[in-house]
């Protein structure tokens, strides 16, 4: 009874993670993966879990325990000769303070980088009103540094953050006296926090349809052009446009950018790229509809992607890392890239 | 592959290991990984491999690690299955088991433990005990849950060893964390489980576990555990009650960062901490939601569907708990574009839920783009959540406006939908009849072609004569298309709408009822029929007299019936973080029986439904195919109905009753103008009932518990069937009571005592048997209890010939039990003497 009960958010984030380990082991994860990997599978599944219930499931103490059976390794061991699916000792993090981290970890070269990954969701309703605008992020880190390194990042505008969440391995109390990262890293990559921003009052490009219905034929021209200068361009600028089922054929070219119908999906999808200096790009053309009806019922809804690299659109910047308790120095990057998330609009 | 070339392989294969068995060159290692591989591939995919038992066991003495896994893995497999060949492999786990690579020991032992097979459980017993002593804490984690699968297969030798106190200790002092983990999990299981064989000791070791000492040991290193473990560790501190507010504060202050967690189990796991710790004090619950809605925010829209799904469900709880908190918060339930429709549908109640003065405005804005939604279900759905919000607030222009805007679009379904919305509004706002009225005038009658909203625009049409001049003449269309008319629903409610019309308009409709009236009496439908003929009697009564129960004064609903019990609400709170609030259910609902543990009222077949006084009004179908449980449940909803019919306390008239009796009687169609009619019947019934009460001289009864006893009931004990039925599977018999009635004679059926129990406090949950035999089951709450607990539960079984009646009483808090015996012996034995 107790087991039923247990959590069903951790039963699907467990699933979830025995999922990822296994994509990482198996280099994707499909039927034919899993028929030919069963034994990594079987070693796997028995430190991830013992009588159902869930050990542990962090990659990098894992991979101490069992090597990938990928290409490397399997080099490896042709060459060697040795058995190198498992390595001989018993990983030192299971028994650490550091559950995350083994202690001697050593890279000739020691660097650290960090890519802050924005998303931003936006609906703009039929009147052209932001319904809503909000910014989902995340610091990946990718961490290649020596020894038990203690890392602090802070960050010029943390204010801006709606809600935070953190790996297991940053000090919650550092967070909460003076808003910075405080952490030992795993080695490797990992997600090292991920954030809300909400209450955006802007996003960085506009579309604005138009629709007018005469006698069962349909006028749509569509403007796209920039809103707001982000400080960088925006690039992979796509408009999909979902066709109401009332609609039978359509006939839409563009000034600029390609315009690619898709019959079975009902999707028609311009991309757009890069807003041209010169002119505004704008999609015209006309849509059918199904014999009876005289005007479009359901307004088609456009979802908007893009892309801006090096800015971070909620405005979140770092302007500091550090590395304590480590005798060398080490190379340290920061990136930024901000995508649409879910950006749809409504006409 | 064939069966044949099959065999051909296994034999092969066989051979091939018995070869390398004792083999000893170099390179053997790498073949027999081949072989194993093979062998492990058709084990996975179904191919019975056991006949390699032994040869695979011979080949076990190896040193490769990945093969003794395999190994491990083939006897694993097939050990339950072929308990004479695991023997077999005992000598080499056992020797495994004290091996120097701590990796070795913890797989060996683990191997052993998960043969599960009886007889082998004797060799089990010292590895596992020096397991859970060893250096390397990988042993000791495999150990601990070693005792666990011991325990599943030999109790008893698992507890006479004293396995549980040595994990109780680990629990406690281990340094590893994963090791206190694996402890925890093993003694709750362990626990659970011992309630069936020795409650006692279970309970108190059960109460040891929720502890000071172990909670706060626990919680200072909370840090320690794997994601996972904190989820088990959280779950089972969400059980702990404090004992002041001193000590909430400390674990909410240790806790609190487990808010920020990347792991939403986590992170719903503390929040199920916090709404559990704060319970009791309402600022600081208010506080703690405050808290809690950034990350439940957050993962709602962040994530797969499923995890939306997921969060939203608990957020739904939250939300209806506490709305206002959550005013501000609408945009995050603004329905995304790829969202699925089981989102869509959440989200569209959340907006519902979360609706007030300040917000309506948008979240109508909102949803009125929903409706011209290509997903027609959705499209409905918001519809639909603009009618709830305009249930909610008074703001007539603005709704009357949207109206207007959805029958502008001139889609059916829409159209539909909003004229059942209009019907609803009008049943709670009659004073904006003139507004409502003057957007369904210009509905055409021809496209409306649902049943539910050609009901709604017959019952309008019926109702508000007065407003719509061509009312008349459309229902006359309406008439002349009966033959046509597929549905009964539609039908009753043109019989009521036309002798409605008639009351107000008699010239224009006297010669339309008459055909109505004649149309409705041939008609093949058992209940048109009726209805035609009660109709076309009253009428014979007099106008007067028909229109006094055919179109009494109706007084607006105020509520609408909500459909899920506060009780039932309260009980999925507190499984929040689980499969139930996904469901919306709480759990007994879903889990099976054994799950469930043994409920032993299922085994009586002889139950009957029972109400207090309706006993003949169980419909037939309903008795066929319901399972005992199911049974209980209507016996004890149709309680519910009629107590409210016979409080009186809605219903002071034959037309006051309105139409909250849609919730109630079983039998009624319960459409709108049809609830005036049945209406009038319940109101009657409930008159005759009242009558009928008197007649008995019940009203004298002292509504109260003789003074001279120590216990007191509550007067409204409230306890729905499954409730009932959980609490009497998992309580013990305090008391039972052999007890003779002074006048047998006087129970020619049960409801005698029922209602002489009733009045004096003590509900009757269900009754059954034919005579002389009789056997109820009854329950009573003692009065200053908290609403689930504190109850009392009774199976009395009465011998109506001789008398003798025998009682078993369960109780919440067994200590009352005596008080309540004595109680009980003296209600049972004034009755027949007054």
């Amino acid at each position: 009874m107790q087991r039923f009960l247990m959590g069903q958010p951790l039963m699907r984030k467990f699933l979830g993670r025995v999922a990822d380990v296994l994509t990482e082991y198996l280099g994707g994860l499909s039927e034919d993966l899993v028929k030919d990997n069963f034994v990594t599978i079987y070693q796997l599944l028995d430190e991830m879990m013992d009588n159902g219930f869930p050990l542990t499931t962090e990659p990098s103490v894992l991979k101490e325990m069992i090597l990938p059976a990928n290409l490397v390794s399997r080099v490896l061991s042709v060459v060697t000769g040795s058995s190198a699916t498992l390595s001989s000792t018993l990983p030192s993090a299971t028994s650490s303070s550091v559950p995350w981290r083994a202690s001697g970890i050593k890279h000739s070269k020691n660097e650290i980088y960090f890519d802050l990954v924005e998303e931003m969701d936006a609906t703009i309703n039929k009147d052209g009103f932001l319904a809503r605008c909000e910014v989902y992020g995340e610091v990946l880190a990718t961490s290649r540094l020596s020894g038990m390194p203690d890392v602090s990042v802070s960050f010029t505008n943390p204010s801006i953050l709606n809600d935070v969440s953190f790996h297991p391995c940053v000090r919650s109390q550092s967070w909460d006296s003076n808003q910075k990262l405080s952490f030992v890293p795993p080695d490797g990559s990992f997600k090292l926090m991920s954030y809300r921003v909400k209450s955006l009052k802007n996003t960085p490009i506009y579309v604005r349809p138009q629709f007018s219905s005469d006698g069962g034929v349909v006028t749509v021209t569509v403007m796209v052009g920039i809103r707001a200068n982000v400080g960088k361009p925006v690039d992979n600028i796509t408009l999909q446009l979902m066709l109401p089922p009332s609609v039978a054929s359509s006939d839409l070219t563009a000034n600029h950018g390609s315009v690619l119908p898709n019959h079975s999906t009902r999707v028609t999808t311009w991309s757009i790229g890069r807003i041209p200096k010169d002119k505004a790009p704008c999609l015209n053309g006309k849509l059918q509809l199904e014999s009876g009806l005289e005007r479009l019922r359901e307004y088609p809804t456009f979802l908007v992607g893009f892309k801006v690299m090096g800015v971070a659109l909620s405005g979140l910047r770092s302007d500091r890392v550090d590395i304590n308790r480590v005798e060398y120095s080490a190379i340290k990057g920061f990136r930024a890239v901000t995508r649409a998330g879910n950006y749809e609009i409504r006409s | 592959m064939n069966a044949d070339s099959r065999k051909g392989e296994l034999a092969d294969l066989k051979a091939q290991l018995r070869q390398l068995a004792g083999s000893r060159q170099p390179g053997v290692e790498d073949i027999k990984r081949e072989l194993y591989k093979k062998v492990i591939s058709y084990m996975t995919i179904g191919i019975d491999v056991s006949s390699l038992f032994s040869e695979m066991v011979m080949c076990s003495a190896t040193s490769d690690l990945v093969l003794k896994k395999m190994c491990y893995l083939y006897v694993g497999n097939y050990a339950r299955g072929h308990p004479d060949l695991a023997l077999l492999t005992i000598n080499f786990l056992q020797k495994d088991c004290h091996d120097d690579d701590p990796m070795i020991r913890g797989l060996a032992l683990r191997s052993l433990c998960s043969l599960r097979v009886k007889n082998l459980v004797e060799y089990l017993i010292g590895p596992l005990r020096s397991g859970l002593k060893d250096a390397n804490g990988y042993v000791r984690t495999v150990a601990a849950m070693g005792v666990l699968k011991l325990y599943h297969i030999a109790p008893s030798q698992c507890t006479d060893n004293e396995f549980p106190a040595m994990l109780r200790a680990l629990l406690l002092n281990d340094p590893d964390a994963q090791v206190v983990a694996n402890c925890l999990c093993a003694l709750q299981e362990i626990y659970t489980a011992e309630v069936n064989v020795s409650p006692e000791t279970a309970a108190r070791d059960r109460e040891h576990l929720l502890s000071k000492p172990v909670i706060y040991s626990l919680l200072n290193r909370i840090k320690d555990f794997t994601e996972w473990a904190q989820c088990l560790v959280l779950d089972m501190v969400s059980k702990y009650v404090p004992s002041d507010s001193d000590e909430s504060f400390d674990m909410m202050n240790i806790l609190e960062d487990r808010l920020q967690h990347t792991n939403s189990a986590v992170v719903l796991a503390a929040i199920k901490v916090f709404l559990h710790l704060t319970i009791s004090m309402a600022d600081i619950h208010q506080q703690v939601y405050e808290r809690i809605k950034a990350p439940l925010l957050t993962l709602v829209n962040s994530g797969s569907a499923e995890q939306t799904y997921a969060v939203l469900s608990h957020l739904h709880l939250l939300v209806l708990r506490a709305p206002v908190l959550f005013s501000n918060d609408y945009k995050h339930f603004y329905c995304r574009y790829s969202d699925p429709t089981y989102v869509k549908k959440l989200k569209l109640e959340m907006l519902t839920a979360v609706a007030n003065e300040t917000n309506t405005y948008e979240i109508v804005t909102e949803l009125s783009e929903y409706a011209a939604n290509v997903d027609v279900a959705i499209a409905r759905e918001s519809i639909r959540a603009v009618g709830k919000i305009a249930l909610q607030q008074y703001d007539v222009n603005a709704i009357v406006d949207r109206l207007l805007q959805f029958l502008e679009m001139e889609k059916d379904y829409v159209t539909a939908e909003t004229l059942v919305l209009v019907k609803d509004l009008l049943r709670k706002y009659p004073q904006w009849s003139h507004d409502c009225i003057a957007v369904v005038g210009s509905v055409s009658s021809k496209t409306v072609t649902e049943p539910k909203a050609k009901s709604a625009l017959v019952w309008m049409l019926g109702e508000y004569a007065y407003d719509m001049p061509d009312a008349p003449y459309i229902l006359e269309g309406f008439i002349e298309n009966w033959i046509e008319e597929d549905s009964a629903q539609v039908r009753l409610e043109l019989l009521t709408a036309v002798t409605k019309i008639f009351f107000k308009r008699p010239p224009e409709s006297i010669k339309m009822l008459g055909a109505a009236l004649s149309a409705g009496l041939a008609d093949a439908h058992q209940d048109v029929h009726d209805r035609a003929l009660l109709y076309y009697r009253l009428l014979q009564q007099g106008v007067e007299v028909a229109e006094r129960v055919v179109n009494p004064a109706k007084q607006a609903v105020s509520v609408f019936a909500d459909t899920q019990s506060s009780e039932i609400k309260d009980r999925i709170f507190d499984e929040f973080n689980s499969l139930s609030v996904v469901y919306q259910q709480p759990s007994y609902m879903f889990l099976d029986k054994e799950v469930r543990g043994p409920i032993e009222l299922t085994e009586d077949s002889g139950i009957l439904p029972l109400g207090p006084t309706i006993a003949d009004d169980v419909l037939p179908s309903q008795l066929v195919d319901a399972t005992d449980n199911d049974l209980l449940l209507s016996a004890s909803d149709k309680e519910e109905s009629v107590a409210a019919v016979s409080n009186g306390s809605h219903y002071s008239g034959p037309d006051l009753a309105g139409f909250e009796s849609s919730s109630a009687p079983p039998r009624s169609t319960s459409s709108p103008s049809s609830t005036s009619q049945v209406t009038s019947t319940s109101a009657a019934a409930a008159t005759s009932l009242l009558d009928f009460e008197d007649l008995l001289g019940l009203n004298t009864y002292e509504v109260s518990t003789p003074a001279l006893f120590s216990l007191k009931l509550k007067t409204k004990p409230s306890l729905v069937a499954q409730a009932f039925q959980r609490k009497w599977g998992q309580l013990a018999v305090a008391l039972t009571l052999d007890h003779t009635l002074s006048s047998p004679a006087s129970l020619p059926t049960p409801q005698p005592l029922i209602r002489h129990m009733q009045s004096n406090l003590v509900e009757v949950m269900a009754s059954g048997g034919k005579a002389p035999t009789f056997k109820f089951f009854f329950y009573a709450q003692a009065a200053d209890s908290p609403s689930s607990s504190g109850f009392f539960l009774v199976e009395l079984i009465v011998n109506t010939s001789t008398g003798f009646s025998q009682a078993k009483i369960k109780a919440d808090d067994a200590s009352l039990a005596p008080a309540f015996q004595e109680l009980f012996l003296a209600i049972l034995s004034s009755f027949g003497s007054n």
